[in-house]
C-alpha cells in the first residue's frame, strides 16, 4: 500500500516560559544589561519517525504532554517542525479545535460558511452541502439564529456537523468524539467509523481506550515526544499502562514514598502514596458489612482517603470488574472537589449502586485516586475487594456472562 | 521523465482556479462578516462610520475656522476631502496590532494564511470609506465643487495607499505577536502622523524648514492627490504620487516577507 503521509525523524521544541508575553521593555533590559543567557528549550517531539498508510486508521496515544497535539498540529501544517519533515501525499484536514473561528453574533447559517471556507470549500460548494450539516447537527429550528443563544451541546454539535462534513484524503481528529450527548456521540462515532470504511486515511487521538481499540489498526504510544511503540492497539493499550506504571514509580520515588507495589492480601496497591485509600468497606443494602450481596439488592461503598500533603484536588476512580477481569462499570470523576467539595486531610466518600444488575458470581471493587490530569497514580488498588453476588438459579436454562437482564420468554405464535 | 498530458493539465488548471476562487469567496466572506460585526448590537450601526469622521470634521472646522481661522475657502470641505482617507490609514493600522494575537483560533487553523487577516481588515476599512463617500460628495457640492474627469485617477490613488496599509499592516500585526508594545506604539505614531501629515491645513503653509518631513512621509502625497481630485478638481500631482507608489510598494513587499519570516514561529507564541 501507499504511503498517505510520511513522518521523518520529526523533531519540535519549544522556549519555556513560551506564554508569557514578552515586552519590547523585558528584551531592551536583557541586551543591555547583557543577560543574554541561553533560551531554555523544552522538546515537545524527538526524532519521531512513522508512515501512515492510505487507508489506515492511526491511533496515537500518550499522556498529557507527551506530545500528541504538537505531533498533531505539525500533521495539519500549523507551526514548523525544529528539525525533520513531514511529506504528506493529500490534502490534510484536522478536527483540532472545534468551533475555531465560530463568532457568537453570526448565526449558525453564517458560521457553516466561515468553517467550509476556513475548511478549502468555495462558497457554492458550501451552500451545497448546507442542509446537510444542518441534519447532522439536528438545528434546523436554530440554524437562523446567533449562536450565542445556542446552548453548549449545540454548538459542539454544530462544530463537529461542519469539521466532518469536508471530505479531505487525510483526517486527523482530535480528542473529540467526546462531544454532546451519548446518543450524538455514538453518531459522531458512526461517521467516522464510515469515513474509515470509505478508505480515508485517519490519525486519531483519544483517551478513551475503547474509542482506540475499536476505530485503529495501529496505534503510536508517545512519551515525553519520543515514540515508544508502534502496536497494534491492545498491546499499544498495554505499554501505555505500562508506562503509566513507570511513571508512578519515579513519582513515587521523587516525593519519597513508597516505590513498590504493595502485594497485600489477594490483590495489590500501586501508586506514590501522595494520596491514599485508607480502608474500602463493602455494605449491603440494610447498611451492615457484607461481602455478600443479594442479586438485584443495594451495594454500598465506603472508601476513606487520606492526603499525605494538602492537595487541591484529584480524580478518583472506582470500578466493578468480574473475577474474570472484565470490567463491568467504572467511573471516573476528574474532580473530587468539584463533586464533593474541597478536599480535607481525610474523609470518607460513599457511593451507593442501588439494584446491583449483576448475575451471581464473584466480583472486585477496584479504586484509585490520581492527579487531576490522571498522568499516575497516587494510590490504586485493585483485586482487593471481592463481594459475591448471590442469587436464585434460573428456573429458566443456564444464564452466563455478567449483567442480569431478567429476560421475559412467551410464545407468540405456534403452528 | 514526466509527460503532460493535455487532461492533466486541465485538471491542474481546474484546481487552480478553484483555489483562486475559494480564496476570494474567504476573503469576501470575512470582509463581509468583519464589517457587519463592528457596529453590531449598535442602535445606529453603520451609521457611525459615517458619525466618527463628521464629528472630527465638526470639531476642525470650530478650531480652524472660528477659533485659529486658517482663512482656507471652503474649509469644511477642504478638510473632509482628508479626513475621509486619513480615517481609513489611521483604523486599519489602529486595528492591525491584535489582529493575529486575537484570532488565534484561525491562525490555528490548518491552511490558513495569517496575511488574510490584514487584506480583509485593509478592505474592510476601505468599506467604511466607500459607504461615506456619498457624504463626501454631498458635502463637496455644498461648497460649490464640480466633480471632474480628475477622478479617474481615484483608483489608482486608492491603490496606493491600500498597498501602503496592507505592508505596515502585515508589520505591525506580525511585529506585535512577539512584542505586545508595538500597538500601543502605533496608537502613538497614528497621533503624531495626524499633525504631520497635512489633513487640516495645507502643506505649503507648512515652514519650509519642514519640508523635507512631508516630502518624506507617502501620505501627504496621497492627501493631497485625494484632495486635487475632489477639492480642485484636477489630476493629482504625478512626482510625489509616483514617490508614494514607490515607498508603498517597497513596504507592501517588505510587510510579506516580514510575515513570512515569521509566520511559523508566530504559531508557537500565541
Amino acid at each position: 500500500m501507499a504511503a498517505a503521509l510520511t513522518v521523518e525523524s520529526l523533531s519540535k521544541r519549544f522556549r519555556v516560559q513560551r506564554d508569557r508575553p514578552r515586552t519590547l521593555r523585558e528584551s531592551v533590559i536583557r541586551l543591555l544589561t547583557g543577560r543574554l543567557e541561553a533560551d531554555r528549550f523544552v522538546w515537545a517531539l524527538r526524532e519521531v519517525t512513522f508512515t501512515v498508510e492510505q487507508g489506515q486508521a492511526l491511533g496515537i496515544i500518550g499522556h498529557n504532554g507527551a506530545g500528541k497535539s504538537t505531533l498533531l498540529r505539525l500533521l495539519c501544517g500549523v507551526g514548523r517542525p525544529t528539525s525533520g519533515r513531514i511529506v504528506p501525499v493529500g490534502p490534510v484536514s484536522g478536527l483540532l479545535e472545534l468551533g475555531g473561528g465560530f463568532h457568537l453574533d453570526l448565526t449558525g447559517r453564517d458560521n457553516i460558511l466561515t468553517a467550509g471556507l476556513l475548511n478549502g470549500l468555495t462558497e457554492r460548494e458550501v451552500r451545497a452541502r448546507e442542509a446537510e450539516i444542518i441534519a447532522f447537527a439536528e438545528l434546523e429550528e436554530f440554524i437562523d439564529q446567533a449562536m450565542r443563544t445556542y446552548s453548549s451541546g449545540m454548538y459542539l454539535r454544530l462544530a463537529f456537523a461542519v469539521a466532518i462534513s469536508f471530505d479531505p484524503a487525510t483526517l486527523v481528529v482530535y480528542e473529540v468524539l467526546a462531544v454532546g450527548d451519548a446518543r450524538f456521540q455514538s453518531k459522531c462515532f458512526d461517521r467516522i467509523r464510515a469515513l474509515r470504511s470509505a478508505g480515508k486515511t485517519l490519525v486519531i487521538t483519544s483517551h478513551i481506550p475503547e474509542q482506540i481499540r475499536a476505530l485503529c489498526d495501529e496505534v503510536l504510544v508517545l512519551e515525553e515526544g519520543r515514540l515508544v511503540t508502534r502496536a497494534g492497539p491492545v498491546e499499544a493499550l498495554a505499554c501505555y499502562d505500562e508506562l503509566m506504571r513507570e511513571r508512578t514509580e519515579r513519582r513515587a520515588r521523587l516525593v519519597g514514598g513508597s516505590a513498590a507495589p504493595l502485594a497485600t492480601g489477594e490483590g495489590a496497591r500501586h501508586g506514590t502514596q501522595e494520596a491514599t485509600v485508607q480502608a474500602v468497606r463493602l455494605a449491603g443494602g440494610d447498611g451492615a458489612p457484607a461481602e455478600t450481596v443479594r442479586a438485584g439488592g443495594d451495594l454500598a461503598i465506603e472508601l476513606d482517603y487520606r492526603l499525605a500533603r494538602p492537595l487541591p484536588d484529584l480524580a478518583l476512580s472506582l470500578g466493578i470488574y468480574s473475577d474474570a477481569h472484565v470490567k463491568c462499570f467504572e467511573v471516573l470523576l476528574y474532580s473530587v472537589s468539584a463533586a464533593f467539595g474541597e478536599l480535607a486531610g481525610r474523609g470518607t466518600i460513599r457511593c451507593v449502586v442501588p439494584a446491583l444488575p449483576l448475575l451471581p458470581g464473584r466480583y472486585f471493587v477496584n479504586v484509585g485516586l490520581y492527579p487531576p490530569d490522571c498522568d499516575y497514580m497516587y494510590d490504586y488498588h485493585w483485586d482487593m475487594y471481592a463481594f459475591s453476588v448471590v442469587g436464585e438459579p434460573s428456573e429458566q436454562g443456564e444464564v452466563t456472562g455478567v449483567v442480569s437482564l431478567r429476560p421475559e420468554w412467551s410464545v407468540v405464535a405456534r403452528s | 521523465m514526466r509527460t503532460w498530458s493535455a487532461s492533466q493539465a486541465r485538471s491542474q488548471r481546474a484546481t487552480r482556479a478553484h483555489g483562486l476562487r475559494q480564496r476570494l469567496d474567504l476573503v469576501r466572506h470575512l470582509v463581509r462578516r468583519d464589517f457587519r460585526l463592528r457596529y453590531h448590537d449598535s442602535t445606529l450601526g453603520m451609521a457611525w462610520s459615517m458619525l466618527l469622521p463628521l464629528a472630527q470634521l465638526g470639531i476642525l472646522v470650530f478650531v480652524f475656522q472660528h477659533v485659529v481661522p486658517l482663512g482656507i475657502e471652503g474649509y469644511p470641505a477642504f478638510v473632509f476631502t482628508a479626513l475621509l482617507p486619513w480615517a481609513w490609514f489611521s483604523t486599519c493600522l489602529a486595528d492591525a496590532g491584535p489582529l493575529f494575537v486575537g484570532n488565534r483560533d484561525l491562525l490555528c487553523r490548518p491552511a490558513f494564511e495569517p496575511k488574510t487577516l490584514v487584506v480583509v481588515n485593509v478592505l474592510s476599512h476601505f468599506l467604511t470609506f466607500l459607504v461615506s463617500l456619498p457624504i463626501l460628495l454631498l458635502v463637496l457640492t455644498l461648497y460649490h465643487r464640480p466633480l471632474t474627469a480628475a477622478l479617474i485617477a481615484f483608483p489608482l490613488v486608492v491603490l496606493v495607499q491600500g498597498a501602503l496599509a496592507l505592508g505596515l499592516g502585515l508589520m505591525v500585526a506580525t511585529l506585535n505577536v512577539f512584542y505586545r508594545d508595538v500597538q500601543h506604539i502605533v496608537g502613538v505614531l497614528l497621533a503624531l502622523l495626524f499633525y504631520l501629515t497635512p489633513v487640516f491645513y495645507r502643506s505649503e503653509e507648512a515652514l519650509e524648514r519642514f519640508a523635507l518631513v512631508f516630502a518624506l512621509n507617502p501620505l501627504t502625497a496621497l492627501v493631497e492627490s485625494y484632495r486635487a481630485i475632489f477639492f480642485y478638481g484636477t489630476f493629482p500631482a504625478g512626482g510625489p504620487l509616483l514617490f508614494a507608489a514607490a515607498v508603498s510598494v517597497i513596504l507592501c513587499i517588505l510587510g510579506f516577507r516580514v510575515q513570512a519570516r515569521w509566520q511559523h514561529e508566530m504559531v508557537d507564541v500565541i
